[in-house]
């Protein structure tokens, strides 16, 4: 993966910028020895290590505010970090710039009940929101397997999603508000605990820019009364197709379950072996099917899946009958990447997302390049929506065998885009998926993407080197070809 | 003013490619059902994108639906009620209001970011637009989203376009996320002792886990005008709309019935109920004039539409009333929206006033009867960090300004 070329001479004035830095924040908010830093040098996609120019902790909104400033004036790059989980390398240092850590920030400002809503600051952890209501009955939906340690700050740099996101969304959908901090250092309110504003909607499109336009220093979410009751199915196919059709007809029959997971028989067995949920080892593919609402509902739903799908050809169903087996039939879901994770050394976890009537093609396809490269798939799908999460086993120990891997990756996204879908899901462009973004889109496409990046960020100083393969001087993106005087089409009719 | 027809993207890059060469303003209109909404600009010429329409693909067990966004509203409404499917933000149909004849193009719908009481419990507009192609006011044609529910590969500018009104690009294909159809619905009507005591007894019904739906508040010479039972004085009537199967919402419906005291009406009448405040046509009923109708320009009054938290919503409309005491309202949303009509010339000035006062809100003029004694522009006015934002978002799509240049903001 190639990084920017490290400004030389910003990193010749790394003293000089520490010491302006503890000017502008307490100097123990500093961090610049190499084991310091040593704790930030990689996110969730830990293949990629790089140690920061320096790293800073701010305390407070006005001291983000006075760092970015800084920075912009200085030409300094600044990449921010909420809690370090990115799966995708969007919160990879660089040598050339400040780490803008935002783990002070651990408060939740208010519980708004009367408005159905949080104030949190960034740093705050997913799962801290849901535990900071559910006294009242209420939580916070999004619910990415990384919630225990994922900050809500970095939730909206990612837009990041969960197993629950086909009934209830993602991010962007569950947010009200949020402030950021740009990197001129001013600070502006986008959204706010009313429903919708008649502005552009500059909160939607900072959420799931992976950091690229502002800081987020605030955020507001929308929290829901949690449901009477959840049950979930388990249910086997012998048939990958059949499985995958058995997900369309409950949908087609008008039923949007909470969650509706896919695995294929290589992570049944991973997954059985490490947690023992009782899933059916022989069955090619299993699906986890969870509706949730009033208790009659969820009872007459359930029969109703259970019949959809035994007429898609299940071979085997189980209905959970008391909350410890829901959790069961979960918990092996839950741990299938640990529990691929001791099938194999090492493994890639891939988030494309494809449309769901191409999940057949798409396992036929995983199936021959796996032939090709050599190497094991394990599949775990977000069913529902078409978003796949195939797991890549390899030995980083063998040599090459990390690149194939890679390549194996590669092709599987690309087969994405072919198939009419996207190259992620959730996890993020970052810099894993960055050199990608040519297949999915043109190259006007990237270029107007990063006209609205200068808008943000004129000078390209906010986390470079994520998400565009190509850097373009913002001034040679804004020049317009005019072609004066002369019509580009004389035959088009005029009225 | 002359009007140039666009029925291809490459029609688009054409005209935008002209007026650029030319430094010309154009305006981007659909069936034009929708041109009342926001500032009215100096254009030197039109662009009819209404032939770019039709359904392009419609997958419903996929909830994926692809169509041009010249599609009027009622072929897509005949589409999705064909494989009992819905946009779950509800579209509302201003045509009423705004006089014009029909509920518009989907293009119009997205261009505005209107949705209707739905967006309380399942998003907005912007919630279900999945991606979109279109010719930037650059001249150039570009895509961002994709056709899949669920998709972070760069930037959201699905969010962007939706509620930009026509400021950035011109849309042709759009793909939008849809749902199943409730299988049936009812309302719970309740009564309140006033406008905050509903929004009270709204905000306890959403602490259960009873799912209501949608959440209207109707003051009372309102409610009885539209023959709901109701109180007298500053008495208010809540409805709240219960969806699914209907083994869910008797069950539902029976518990609020015992926690609120109140009575549910049927699915007909509660569907008109409905269309009539998702449509904003309960103004009508109150004022007994057929606002859409009404050729005396006299008794046409300007029509507000307030955004605030909803328990912020009792508060501002005392404020406003303390000047105005002729006003009409209602409230959607929980009290989170609020629909306003009033005679008196300083009614607008004292709904920016009142919104402008709490940390959190948005008014909008959606139609301008001239009555006001200082002409007050449609949408609430930016602060100067986010107006400068605005205008290098809009530079970004837009440089010179050739698409529905300052119909939001001056010059954005």
């Amino acid at each position: 993966m190639l990084m920017p070329t490290p400004d030389q001479d910003v990193i010749e004035r790394r003293t000089a910028i520490c010491t302006a830095l503890r000017t502008l924040v307490p100097a123990t908010c500093v961090i610049d020895n190499n084991e310091g830093m040593r704790a930030f040098d990689a996110d969730g996609l830990s293949a990629y290590r790089q140690l920061p120019l320096a790293v800073v902790l701010p305390e407070t909104v006005a001291q983000i505010a006075a760092v970015m400033k800084w920075c912009n004036d200085e030409g300094i790059k600044v990449v921010p970090r909420g809690a370090g989980t990115s799966l995708s390398g969007g919160a990879l240092p660089l040598a050339d710039a400040v780490l803008l850590g935002l783990g002070k920030f651990n408060r939740i400002t208010e519980i708004d009940y009367d408005n159905r809503c949080v104030v949190a600051q960034p740093g705050v952890t997913n799962l801290a929101i849901t535990h900071a209501v559910q006294s009242e009955g209420f939580y916070y939906a999004p619910d990415p397997s990384s919630q225990i340690a994922c900050s809500v700050g970095g939730n909206v740099a990612e837009n990041s999603g969960g197993v629950h996101c086909l009934k209830y969304g993602l991010t962007t959908n569950n947010l009200l508000g949020i402030e950021i901090v740009t990197m001129e250092g001013e600070i502006l309110r986008l959204g706010g605990k009313h429903l919708d504003a008649g502005d552009y909607d500059l909160m939607g499109v900072m959420t799931g820019s992976e950091g690229l336009l502002g800081v987020v220093s605030e955020v507001t979410l929308r929290i829901l009364q949690k449901p009477a009751t959840q049950r979930a199915l388990l249910v086997g196919f012998d048939d990958t197709s059949a499985a995958g059709k058995a997900v369309g007809d409950v949908i087609g029959k008008g039923i949007i379950p909470a969650g509706m997971e896919m695995m294929d028989g290589l992570a049944i067995n991973a997954a059985e072996d490490f947690a023992n949920a009782g899933y059916p080892r022989s069955a090619a593919a299993l699906i986890i099917v969870e509706l949730d609402g009033p208790e009659v509902e969820v009872n007459a739903l359930i029969e109703r899946v259970e019949t959809i799908m035994r007429d898609a050809g299940a071979t085997s169903i189980k209905v959970s009958q008391s909350e410890e087996e829901r959790n069961l039939f979960w918990a092996g879901r839950k741990s299938a990447f640990p529990a691929v994770g001791r099938i194999s050394p090492d493994y890639l976890c891939m988030d494309g997302t494809i449309p769901r009537r191409r999940l057949p093609d798409m396992m036929v396809r995983m199936a021959s390049l796996s032939q090709k490269y050599g190497l094991r798939v394990a599949n775990v799908f977000h069913a529902g929506d078409g978003n796949l999460h195939p797991l890549i086993l390899f030995d980083a120990n063998e040599p090459g065998e990390l690149e194939r891997a890679e390549d194996f990756g590669a092709d599987i996204l690309r087969s994405c885009v072919e198939m009419g879908g996207v190259l992620t899901g959730e996890h993020g462009v970052g810099v894993e998926k960055r050199d990608l973004m040519t297949i999915q889109f043109t190259e006007e496409d990237l270029k107007q993407q990063q006209r609205l990046k200068c808008a943000f960020d004129a000078g390209h100083l906010l986390n470079p080197g994520k998400v565009f393969p190509h850097l373009h001087r913002c001034a040679e993106l804004g020049r317009l070809h005019v072609h004066k005087g002369k019509m580009p089409h004389p035959d088009l009719p005029r009225f | 003013m002359a009007v140039q027809v666009a029925s291809t993207l490459d029609d688009v890059k054409a005209l935008v490619n002209d007026a650029i060469a030319a430094r010309q303003h154009l305006e981007v209109v659909g069936s034009g059902s929708k041109r009342g909404l926001g500032r009215t600009g100096n254009y030197h010429a039109t662009i009819d994108v209404s032939g770019m329409a039709g359904i392009v693909d419609y997958q419903p067990e996929e909830l994926v639906l692809t169509l041009r966004a010249g599609t009027p509203m009622s072929v897509v409404e005949a589409a999705l009620a064909k494989a009992h499917q819905m946009l779950a933000f509800e579209v509302p149909d201003y045509s009423h209001l705004l006089g014009t004849g029909s509920a518009g193009t989907i293009g119009g719908v997205i261009a505005g970011n209107l949705s209707g009481p739905r967006r309380l419990t399942k998003g907005a507009a912007r919630d279900y637009l999945l991606g979109f192609e279109a010719v930037s006011g650059r001249g150039e044609l570009f895509k961002s989203g994709g056709k899949v529910m669920k998709n972070v590969t760069g930037y959201d500018l699905s969010k962007l376009i939706t509620g930009s009104f026509g400021t950035l690009a011109v849309m042709d294909e759009i793909t939008l996320k849809t749902l199943p159809k409730p299988e049936t619905s009812c309302s719970l009507i309740g009564q309140a002792a006033d406008f905050a005591d509903a929004t009270k007894q709204i905000a306890s019904v959403f602490a259960t886990p009873h799912e209501p739906g949608a959440a209207a508040i109707l003051p009372c010479s309102l409610a009885a005008a539209v023959g709901l039972p109701t109180g007298t004085g500053d008495a208010c009537t809540y409805v709240i709309r219960l969806e699914g199967i209907a083994i869910s919402i008797a069950d539902r419906a029976a518990h609020l019935i015992a926690m609120t005291g109140g009575q549910t009406i049927e699915q007909t009448p509660s569907e008109a109920l409905w269309a009539d405040i998702r449509d904003v046509t309960l103004l009508d009923k109150k004022l007994g004039q057929d606002l859409g109708k009404c050729q005396d320009k006299k008794n046409i009054h300007d029509v507000w539409k307030i955004s605030v938290p909803p328990a912020d919503a009792a508060g501002v409309i005392g404020k406003i009333s303390t000047n105005n005491d002729d006003i009409t309202y209602f409230a959607d949303w929980g009290g989170g929206l609020i629909w306003m009509t009033g005679g008196s010339a300083g009614l607008g000035q004292d709904i920016r006033n009142a919104v402008a006062e709490r940390d959190s809100g948005f008014a909008m003029l959606i139609r301008d009867a001239g009555t006001a004694s200082i002409p007050l522009p449609p949408l609430q006015p930016l602060n100067a960090p986010l107006l400068s934002l605005h205008k290098r978002v809009k530079a970004a799509f837009d440089p010179l300004g050739v698409l529905n240049f300052g119909r939001m903001h001056e010059d954005v």
